[in-house]
This record gives structure tokens, sequence and C-alpha cells, in this order.
């Protein structure tokens, strides 16, 4: 076995048992000893960050480029139509947030969002079932918010007033589309506007959240 | 007689210059204190600036390869970061501690970078204010307003009941807001996207002639007013509101035929000179007003 198999071997099986031919190697090949190394230094100082650790907002930054760059988000790409593997990658990726629960129901709810935007958006003929509808995303993020009374806000007045009065404006609006379109369900105009208006629940949830982890 | 009338004298004045100082001690300690900073800088600097606490952020331009960070906060309330990497400048203010006082737990900044500067602003109750520079910039605000004048480039404007104030801006813009609202005077941008839910919008100025513009409100009120040398194409879709149209003799019928029939709505579709740029105004229960300026 050769080095860079050896890195297959690793990216591919992780730090669990190595086969044979590559323990083999690695017995006789310091790079590579120094390889697993790193990445056996890497997963122990891993497993010590905290579960309810506060990303940074540089990340919730990079995460929305990036959806924004896939077209999942408000930009008017056309993307190819929705495949099983596509379903299978949000899938994937939602239950790789999962276990950091609070600091990253943001994410997740983002991710919902601009599925369900996507989804209003493109239309095949044979469509695929849906990813999330509409009273999928109402039904997250309305879990979402009961669990802001759990998080206590920052403290500053001014700032704790403006979140949750606009939370209100929010979900009158919200009530508002939803009543519209249970009377007219082929609305499109009516939908768009649910849809942003779940959006911006999700990003005011997520400055709520932000908020009340900014004070601990 | 006289060594007691002398020690009471003492006495009096020691109590009353400790009496004194105690009192000065917490009115020190709640004094914002000013601070200055310079960094040399090349290209074109990025400046970060997470304003995590009340407070006020002003920014300027100079012809100065140099960013001048000056920054005024109550030493022990609030904690103010400053650091260089290259051409990136990050600040960071955090409270320190709570505060009854909301005017304790503040920082105030007044930044003077380069011309050519890219912006990353973030605070929650207080003023922003940039003027006069040329780069992207995402400003985001809780409730503090965000003035701008004279400035340029790919800008990105989010706050959640802070309201837009664009003077004579360019380049393309974004705004998001629950309950805020924009206005957008004397442009010069060639496409804007803005949505509010609650919010006003007024549009007062030109449309360039390859631009695309929307507005979006949800309940808000949307205005625009055109000059008569303009030259745009105009849609508008109103779902329960409105449409006060105080220019139809300036809109000609459409005259692309290809564009979709917009149905059930209350709508609008007309065309000022060659219909060049594009305008769709969309609301769900506002009212959307079109007047031609004087």
């Amino acid at each position: 076995m050769q080095c860079k198999e050896l890195e297959s071997v690793l990216e591919g099986q992780g730090l669990g048992p190595l086969p044979v031919e590559a323990q083999q190697h690695l017995a006789g090949c310091p790079a590579c000893q120094g390889i697993l190394a790193d990445f056996s230094a890497i997963a122990a100082i891993a497993k010590t960050i905290p579960a309810e650790v506060n990303p940074p907002d540089r990340i919730w930054v990079s995460v929305r480029a990036q959806l924004k760059a896939e077209g999942l988000i408000r930009e008017p790409v056309e993307l190819p139509e929705k495949s099983p593997q596509r379903q299978n990658r949000w899938q994937n990726l939602l239950a790789l947030l999962r276990p950091r629960n609070l600091a990253t129901v943001g994410v997740a709810l983002l991710l919902l969002i601009g599925a369900a935007l996507e989804t209003g958006k493109h239309k095949s003929p044979d469509p695929q079932p849906p990813l999330p509808s509409p009273s999928e995303a109402g039904v997250t993020l309305q879990q979402a918010e009961q669990d802001l009374p759990n998080i206590q806000l920052a403290g500053n007045s001014t700032v704790d007033a403006s979140l949750r009065q606009n939370l209100l404006t929010v979900n009158e609006f919200i009530a508002e589309c939803e009543q519209h379109l249970k009377l007219n369900p082929q609305d499109e105009m009516a939908r768009e506007y649910l849809y942003s208006a779940y959006q911006q629940k999700a990003d005011l949830l997520s400055a709520m959240m932000d908020s009340g982890r900014s004070e601990h | 007689m006289m060594y007691e009338i002398l020690k009471r004298t003492s006495i009096v004045s020691a109590v009353s210059a400790g009496l004194l100082i105690g009192a000065a001690i917490p009115t020190l300690a709640t004094t914002p204190e000013h601070t200055e900073r310079r960094f040399t800088v090349k290209g074109h600097p990025v400046v970060v600036l997470q304003n995590i606490v009340n407070g006020r952020i002003e920014v300027k331009s100079s012809k100065n390869p140099e960013i001048i960070v000056g920054s005024t906060a109550v030493t022990d309330k609030v904690a103010i970061d400053i650091e260089q990497v290259g051409d990136r400048v990050d600040i960071n203010a955090t409270s320190l501690a709570t505060s009854s006082d909301p005017h304790e737990v503040e920082a105030n900044f007044q930044l003077t970078v380069p011309e050519q500067t890219e912006l990353q602003l973030r605070t929650q109750t207080g003023l922003i204010y940039v003027e006069q520079v040329n780069g992207d910039m995402k400003l985001q605000s809780v409730a503090g307003d965000i003035h701008l004048k004279e400035v340029s480039g790919y800008i990105i404007v989010k706050t959640t009941s802070g309201s837009l104030v664009c003077t004579q801006c360019g380049g393309k813009l974004e705004f998001n807001s629950i309950s805020g609202g924009a206005q957008v005077l004397q442009p010069s941008l060639t496409g804007i996207n803005l949505m509010t839910m609650t919010g006003n919008i007024l549009y007062d100025g030109d449309f360039i002639r390859t631009g695309v513009y929307t507005m979006n409100s949800g309940r808000g009120r949307i205005e625009v007013r055109f000059s008569g040398n303009d030259s745009f194409d105009l849609t508008t879709k109103n779902l329960t509101g409105t449409v006060d149209n105080q220019a139809a003799e300036f809109l000609k019928p459409d005259s692309h035929t290809s564009r979709k029939e917009i149905k059930n709505y209350r709508k609008l579709q007309g065309t000022v000179g060659q219909g060049l740029a594009k305008v769709e105004l969309s609301s769900y229960s506002g009212t959307i007003r079109i007047l031609k300026r004087d």
C-alpha cells in the first residue's frame, strides 16, 4: 500500500480499525504516522467541544452564502430538478446538524425555508414529492418558537422588545396568509408571501437565539 | 480652644474630601471613555464591526490608506477588541455586565476608512451612518436605523425594525426588514430588491435603463416617484390592497406582449418611455402608489 492509498482509507473509513495492509504500511511510514496522529488529535479535540457551542457569526454568513450560492435561498438560479440524491443530501445535512440542536435550529430552519422556496419556484410536469410543505415549515417554526421562553434574551430592553414585537407581527402575517391560502389554495402570490414570512420568522428566531446566547 | 477648632476643621475637611472622592469614583467608572486607534492598510480593506451592545456606528472616508477607529464606551461595562489581520480590521464590542441603564452598556464608533473599503457592520439599536464609501457592504441592525449617503457597491441591509434611508446611492441594493421601512432617494442604483413586511417603501429617483427594481411589501405602502425622462416597464401586483395610480397619463399600455398576464390580482401594467428598465412592485395588502415627480 502507498501513502495515497492509506489517505483514501482514512478518508473513507475514518479512524476506526484499519485494514491489515494499511496497518503494515503505517508501521513503516513516519509520514503517514504523522498524518494519523494529526487526525487523532483533531478528533480528540473535537470531542471536547461542547454541543451547545455558539458558532461565530461568520459561520452563519458562510452558511447563508452557501445556501444562496446553491440557489436554495431567493436566488433566481435555474437548478436541476430535485433528485433522490439531492433529497438525501439535505436529509444528511440536517442529520449532521441535529446534535447541535439549539445552536443550529436557525440553519435547519433556513434549509427548510430554502427548500420550501425552491419547491414553490420550480415546478416540473412530474413533480417529485415536495420536501417541506408550508405547513411543515410552519410546524417546525412553531416548535422552535416554543423553545424561546426557555431562552433569556440579551437583557437589552429595546432589542428584546423589538424582537418580541416583530415576532408577533410575523406570526400575525403568517396567520393571515395561511387563512387566505385555506380559502384559495392555488394563490401563488399568497404562497410566496407566506414563504417569505417563514423565512423572516426563521431569521428572527435565529436572531433571538443569538441574542440569548450572547448574554451567557 | 484653637486646637479644638483646628481639629474640627480637619475632620470636616477630611470627611468632605472623602465624600467628594467617593462621589467621584462611581462617576469616573460610568463616564464613557474615548479611544482612537489607527491601522495602516493597502488596497481595498475590509472592516468587520460587531457591536453587540447599544450604540451608533458612523463611517466616513478619507484619501489616506489607513483606518481610524474611534470608540466611546464605559470601559468596565463594555469590552472593545480590535484586531488587524492584513487588510482586514475586526472590531468587537461586547457587554461585560447587565445594567438597568441602557446608556451604560453602549459603544459608539466613529470610523474613517479609505474610500474603497468593504464594510460588514452589525449593531443592536444605534444608528448606522455611512457616507462616501465605495465598496460592498453588509449592514445589520435590530432596532437601529441605517442611513447611507453617497455610497456605492453591492449593499445588503437587513434589519428587524430599523429603517433605511439611502441617499444618492449607487450599485445594487438589497433590503430586508420585518417592520422597518426604506427610502431610496436620488439613486443611481442599477438594481434593487426591497422587502419589508409592515414598513413603507419610498423610491424617489431615476431608473437606470438596464436596471431591475423589485419592491415588495406585506402591509406597508410602496410609493414610486419617477421622472418624465425615465424608461421602464412597470408591473404591480396587489392581493387585497389598492393601487393608486397618479401617473396614468404617462403610462402607456404595456408594449411587451410576451409578458404573462397577471390574473386574480389588483394589477397595473404599463410602460414609460421605451420600457428599458424593469420595475416590479408587489404588496399583499398595502397601497401601491405611482406618481411622476414635478
